[in-house]
């Protein structure tokens, strides 16, 4: 049978430090997937993944025994993502100016194919997923982690306040928000293939 | 008739809106505010879960040697196991003990014995460890599942265990006695959980741990190994090891 989760932090926190390797080769890749959703960088995925471990071991001894591991780091590779990407905003904040609103001149260099012009087949073109990336580089830190939380990954609202720290009604509010913005700038795309 | 926010139509989609039975009535009712939930959904569904490119095979294996080096040194609980210079000294004293045992004690026999052979004396103390380990499992085995329970006493003993346990795994791993280091490191994890499970353990709480031992037959493994150092102890003393290359 395979030890608990729980049972390895016990055995870190009674000075077995190689121990916690077992909770790294168990949980590193999921939580990569995690961040990489959120980030889209690989090399930033890595650095959140590992920012995250040496969180999780610093902050061990406040890991309720009873609680399942896999949430507890689970939130806090959220957390860690959510200052990296606030971070990273506000730098590209200082060096770009971004806007809210989509470009029309830019709207209508995407090239759209009109054989089939319907807006499934438009939606998964190339251009579009840039556009799509473009889109959720808009959106605020904490607008992308919850729209992440919610739509590709269907955690729950009260799933999203609690990781988050927010009130439920202030995490549906900033999933609303990131859907707002998302249609601002991909529905006029739609709307031209239509 | 009020139309439905953009607000309603977006968390209507995820089935997160307030009052979502009058959101879904008034859909079925209102052309204007379904043809905007419609254009609202067209979008959502076709924005898929992003591709995450498969991270290398020793991805975890970089993690690890990327945080290992970076983690900060814990301060440990008073029953955690001695750090390894410690251990290191411990068993020099332990060695030097029975040699001064030996000498001061002549007419002893067993000092005698371990005279001529330190090993014989770690052997003995696993085997003794191994005892008391046995009865502190036999205890929690047998302990009434029905009712909250207080095994502070066994916490201790657990703790008491831990601390020789890491001492005698890290000396069987020396000695490369893979069979005793492998039973005092499955032995660890359970005493750890033992010696951390709170005061006031859950008859849920209590047979999990009991699941754990049932499970990894730890009970069994530990009579058969205490048993078998028992042996190696009584062959010794018939026929002493010449070289000190011998294992635990």
């Amino acid at each position: 049978m395979e030890v608990t989760d729980a049972a390895i932090v016990a055995q870190v926190l009674a000075g077995d430090r190689d121990a916690f390797r077992v909770l790294v080769d168990r949980h590193s890749r999921n939580l990569y997937y995690v961040a990489y959703r959120m980030t889209g960088n690989e090399q930033d995925s890595e650095e959140i993944v590992q920012e995250t471990f040496l969180r999780a071991y610093k902050a061990l001894e406040r890991f309720e025994m009873r609680a399942n591991f896999g949430t507890w780091i689970y939130r806090i590779a959220v957390n860690r993502t959510l200052d990296f990407l606030s971070t990273k905003k506000t730098h590209m904040q200082k060096t770009y100016q971004i806007t809210d609103e989509p470009d029309p001149e830019k709207n209508h260099e995407i090239q759209v194919e009109t054989s089939q012009p319907g807006p499934d087949r438009m939606l998964l073109s190339a251009e579009m997923k840039a556009k799509m990336t473009q889109a959720l580089g808009l959106l605020t830190a904490v607008e992308r982690v919850a729209f992440t939380m919610r739509h590709m990954e269907g955690r729950s609202v009260e799933e999203i306040s609690q990781t988050l720290k927010l009130k439920n009604s202030a995490a549906k509010n900033t999933i609303f928000r990131a859907v707002r913005k998302l249609r601002q700038q991909l529905e006029p795309f739609a709307s031209v293939a239509r | 008739m009020n139309h439905l926010s953009e607000e309603q139509i977006v968390l209507h989609y995820y089935g997160d809106a307030d009052g979502e039975d009058e959101v879904r009535l008034h859909l079925a009712s209102c052309p204007e505010c379904r043809g905007e939930f419609e254009r609202v959904q067209g979008l959502l569904r076709n924005i898929g879960p992003i591709e995450v490119p498969e991270p290398p095979a020793v991805f975890e294996e970089k993690t690890w040697l990327n945080v290992r080096d970076r983690l900060p040194e814990k301060r440990r609980r008073w029953f955690a196991a001695p750090p390894k210079w410690a251990l290191a000294g411990a068993m020099a004293l332990l060695l030097v003990f029975a040699f001064i045992a030996g000498r001061y004690w002549p007419h002893h026999e067993d000092a005698r014995k371990d005279l001529g052979n330190p090993q014989r004396v770690v052997l003995v103390a696993v085997g003794g460890h191994l005892e008391r380990s046995q009865m502190l499992l036999v205890e929690i085995m047998n302990a009434d599942d029905k009712a909250p329970l207080d095994l502070s006493t066994e916490q201790q003993q657990a703790r008491d265990l831990l601390d020789d346990n890491h001492l005698y795994r890290l000396t069987a791993q020396r000695s490369g006695d893979p069979q005793i280091a492998h039973l005092l490191d499955d032995l660890g994890r359970v005493l750890a959980e033992i010696a951390n499970s709170p005061s006031d353990l859950s008859p849920g709480d209590l047979e999990q741990i009991q699941h754990r031992i049932q499970s990894d037959n730890l009970l069994f493994k530990v009579r058969v190994v205490g048993s078998e150092v028992n042996s190696r102890v009584r062959r010794q003393d018939q026929n002493p090891p010449a070289g000190a290359s011998q294992r635990l």
